[in-house]
């Protein structure tokens, strides 16, 4: 595609920040098809990049240096499911919920479940290893990738990694191009782990006074001992929000609430359902209690997923930042943002997975008022700097992008970053993938 | 200093302004038919927004390209349903339609059909009658109405089209149906039967007026009533639109409870509140209208009324778009199904996805909508029914063309035909 309305649409990604259009957009359908592009792109030094549902948040799939978009949303089957091996083989352009419900009728279960998972690819996701709530206890897209096929720069397709959870033969690979943001090669097929669907669940939901009593409380469940499958807290504005547009019954004066998912066996998540309730009542919970069943549960992830969309829907732009410290640090982080809102006068909403220490302070701003934007934009350069402090990462989740590349330098050492530039220069000599992510250029 | 509102911003439908408020989570792409066909992403609300928004900052040229984006769309309120943020893109995307058609104006044949014919009812019955007489439109059964496509230019692209109804419903129902002997009589209701009931399926018209009075109700036919004008504001004729619900409006004021069996009747009946700006005097009155508009099934499910199938056969249900999406109707269909006599109900995968007609994007637009028309096929298909219920003329069309094209052996049915049983026909 060339036309000028059709490049406009490829132009940006879900971030307000950037937009950049491409000159051409194409969509193969087979790995042989984007060898073809590659080779065409080396030979002619065209910049190539590669896009999946373009719902990430931090630029990477905004093409900054124009060019080629591979959009990969046509490579959409699903090729293997392999009950007996606990494994799946799948092109990359399939989207992740589609993927989910054809798992789920063969009772299995693939769990990094980032909230995007309605419109993300799967190739989006392994390239941005993604993650969302299940973190906690089962971790993000890396720990289940086992192998893929990619295409390389110069065109050459490569297999890495293979079919097996322990796999050590030579570098890990597969692992290289988890969260390279399209920036190494193009993924193709992915091969991912899966799990047996736990067949019990239990949701706890816990009200505090402060947000900071909320982390504190975080930390006590983990600390006895107890590993909840979810781990989300939701501040005083996300509970106003929810019940005016879903009323069930939240304390509106609540300054926070924690809602827990337990899953294994029937036994063991009764019993992780009473020893999640005494810690939060030992953290100073106002009230805290199971859900009475699955209906009232699926009405508190409900308004979980509705908390965020009231955010979307609260102000013109958002930063709806990723960041994310030690479980040890989350009062802490919390504790600092709420002086940053303060300091800036600003509506700083807390909604986050407290459990994995990964929040996601969201500014609200308008980017039409230059002097209130500006703000906003102090705010979040401070709260990044307050993460690295506690020891922690500037992206949990979003990746580096576009969006946080200038705090590349504080977050990593400069001979770091060169193993990084290194790294890119094996895989792709001509600088021709997603070029200007990531890292910036030195001057 | 605080500059954003505390609380969620009302969300008015037809602001142009609206696309703004588009976040690009990019979930509509999920649940869009033609996404999910073509995966192109200035054919989905998402893309389609970022378009609106820059013709709006007046940095993309309004041109037939943009025109030619806004038209893919279904209108289907898929993406609606699904958004975060509540963005109403079905809205937005007539809007921008409508901010088109004022800047460049309609096209000719356009021009004579929206504003000529659709909304001069005798008009139109003069002009499709002198279709019907000629040889070979309305006495083969399924096949394409190649005169009047010519004639208007509207319906093309190998659409197998019902044939025309001979007596139009004008001829066929009396200005009242009373109920039959014995049955008490609960109330009056006005049926507002749309084109498609008044000149395709005349005998479904008639029909849907004869349940209603069966379940206690006198039903009042009045004869004069224009198009529902839908599918002209879709087009971004709001103008013609809005006159269309004023006469739709004066003519009903007197009744309590307006009854239609077209869902995309209903959809418009249900929206002309929405229809009339803030500032317009018309206004109120469109929404006290409004509010006496129900859908025959939304109606009938809480009548409780007995019904038998002639012999006992398996059915299937379609959930057309303007009946879910827009009116959020779908549980009743389904309880009328399944409280008639020797019917059994099955569901088929994907029931609430659309059939891919959208009105005059079927036309403009005939391999996507045949490749969503293929999909539902396979669903029906896969159910083993005799029968697959709709409650929308615009589906029967699609979904007798696809039966025919797929040879599947099976009926498309009016849930009314279902429900007026043997004894009438």
């Amino acid at each position: 595609m060339t036309a000028p309305l059709d490049l406009a649409s490829y132009a940006f990604d879900g971030t307000t920040s950037w937009q950049s259009k491409p000159d051409v957009v194409v969509f193969p359908t087979t790995a042989e098809q984007v060898s073809q592009i590659m080779k065409l792109a080396t030979a002619q030094k065209i910049p190539v990049t590669p896009r999946g549902a373009g719902s990430n948040l931090s630029g990477g799939s905004v093409p900054v240096s124009a060019g080629i978009v591979l959009c990969m949303t046509r490579m959409n089957k699903i090729l293997k499911i392999d009950a007996d091996s606990f494994t799946v083989t799948t092109e990359v352009g399939v989207v992740l919920n589609d993927l989910n419900l054809e798992l789920t009728k063969q009772n299995l279960f693939f769990p990094p479940d980032p909230q995007s998972f309605l419109a993300a690819t799967i190739g989006g996701c392994v390239s941005e290893n993604a993650g969302g709530p299940y973190a906690v206890k089962y971790g993000v897209f890396k720990h289940y990738l086992l192998g893929l096929t990619a295409v390389l720069p110069n065109g050459a397709i490569v297999k890495l990694g293979g079919n097996t959870v322990k796999n050590v033969t030579g570098y890990d690979l597969p692992q290289i191009l988890c969260g390279s943001e399209g920036t190494l090669a193009v993924i193709t097929q992915v091969t991912l782990r899966l799990l047996p669907l736990p067949p019990s669940h239990r949701t706890v939901v816990a009200v505090f006074d402060k947000v900071v009593t909320s982390g504190q409380a975080v930390h006590k469940v983990l600390t006895a001992g107890i590993l909840p499958a979810k781990i989300e807290m939701m501040d005083n504005w996300v509970i106003r929000r929810i019940e005016e547009t879903t009323p069930l019954g939240l304390p509106l004066d609540a300054g926070s609430m924690l809602l827990f998912e337990l899953d294994g066996t029937q036994s063991a998540v009764d019993k992780d359902v009473e020893s999640v309730i005494k810690s939060c009542q030992q953290a100073g919970a106002i009230n805290v209690r199971a859900a009475k069943d699955a209906g009232e549960a699926a009405n508190f992830w409900t308004a979980r997923r509705a908390g965020f969309s009231a955010i979307y829907g609260a102000s013109p732009n958002i930063f709806a930042e990723d960041v994310t410290v030690p479980i040890s640090h989350i009062a802490d982080l919390i504790d600092k943002v709420q002086q940053i809102a303060k300091k800036y006068d600003l509506t700083i909403v807390i909604i986050g997975h407290a459990g994995d220490g990964n929040l996601h302070p969201s500014v609200l701003t308008d980017k039409k008022n230059a002097e209130h934007y500006a703000r906003a934009e102090k705010a979040v350069d401070e709260i990044f700097l307050a993460a690295l402090e506690y020891g922690g990462a500037i992206s949990g989740e979003h990746g580096i992008g576009l969006e946080k590349k200038r705090f590349m330098k504080q977050a990593m050492q400069p001979e770091a970053i060169d193993l990084l530039r290194g790294i890119k220069k094996v895989f792709d000599p001509d600088n021709i993938l997603n070029p200007g992510k990531i890292w910036e250029e030195k001057s | 200093m605080k500059t954003l509102p505390e609380s969620l911003p009302a969300r008015e439908g037809d602001n142009l302004d609206d696309a703004n408020k588009c976040m690009k989570c990019g979930f509509c792409m999920y649940n869009c038919p033609i996404y999910k066909v073509d995966h192109i992403e200035s054919h989905v609300a998402r893309g389609r927004n970022v378009l609106i928004r820059q013709a709006n900052e007046k940095t993309i040229p309004t041109d037939a390209e943009y025109a030619e984006r806004l038209s893919y769309c279904l209108l289907c309120g898929r993406c609606a349903a699904i958004c975060p943020a509540k963005v109403q893109s079905p809205d937005i995307n007539v809007a921008a339609r409508t901010d088109v058609v004022n800047r460049k104006g309609l096209s000719l044949p356009k021009r004579v059909i929206y504003r000529g014919i659709l909304k001069n009812r005798k008009l139109m019955a003069n002009l499709l009658g002198a279709a019907a007489i000629v040889p070979g439109v309305s006495t083969k059964d399924g096949k394409p109405l190649r005169h009047m496509a010519d004639f208007t230019s509207v319906f093309t692209k190998g659409l197998s089209l019902p044939k025309l109804s001979k007596p139009f419903l004008s001829s066929l129902l009396p200005a009242k149906t009373s109920p039959p002997q014995g049955v008490k009589i609960k109330g009056q209701v006005a049926i507002f039967p749309g084109c498609a009931f008044e000149f395709f399926f005349a005998d479904i018209g008639e029909g849907i007026a004869q349940v209603l009075a069966k379940a206690g109700y006198e039903v009042v036919y009045i004869k004069d009533l224009t198009c529902c004008g839908l599918a002209v504001r879709s087009a971004g004729d709001l103008k013609t639109a809005q006159q269309m619900a004023k006469h739709n409006i004066q003519k009903l004021a007197k009744f309590d409870r307006i009854i239609t069996g077209c869902a995309t009747c209903g959809s418009a009946l249900k929206d002309y509140g929405k229809w009339f700006g803030d500032k317009d005097p018309f206004k109120k009155q469109a929404q006290e209208f409004s509010a006496k508009v129900s859908d025959f099934s939304e109606f009938l499910a809480k009548e409780g009324i007995k019904s038998k199938a002639a012999e006992p056969v398996v059915v299937t249900y379609h959930d057309p778009c303007h009946m879910k999406w827009h009116q959020g109707i779908s549980s009743q269909p389904r309880e009328l199904l399944r409280s008639i006599e020797g019917v059994k109900f099955v569901e088929m995968e994907g029931a609430d996805d659309c059939c891919g007609l959208g009105g005059a994007f079927t036309l403009a637009h005939r391999d996507i909508s045949l490749a969503i028309q293929d999909k539902k096929m396979q669903n029906i298909k896969n159910t083993g029914a005799q029968i697959v219920v709709t409650s929308c003329p615009g589906c029967l069309i699609q979904l007798k063309d696809g039966v025919r094209r797929n040879k599947l052996p099976v009926k498309v049915m009016h849930i009314s035909e279902l429900m007026r049983g043997t004894e009438d026909k």
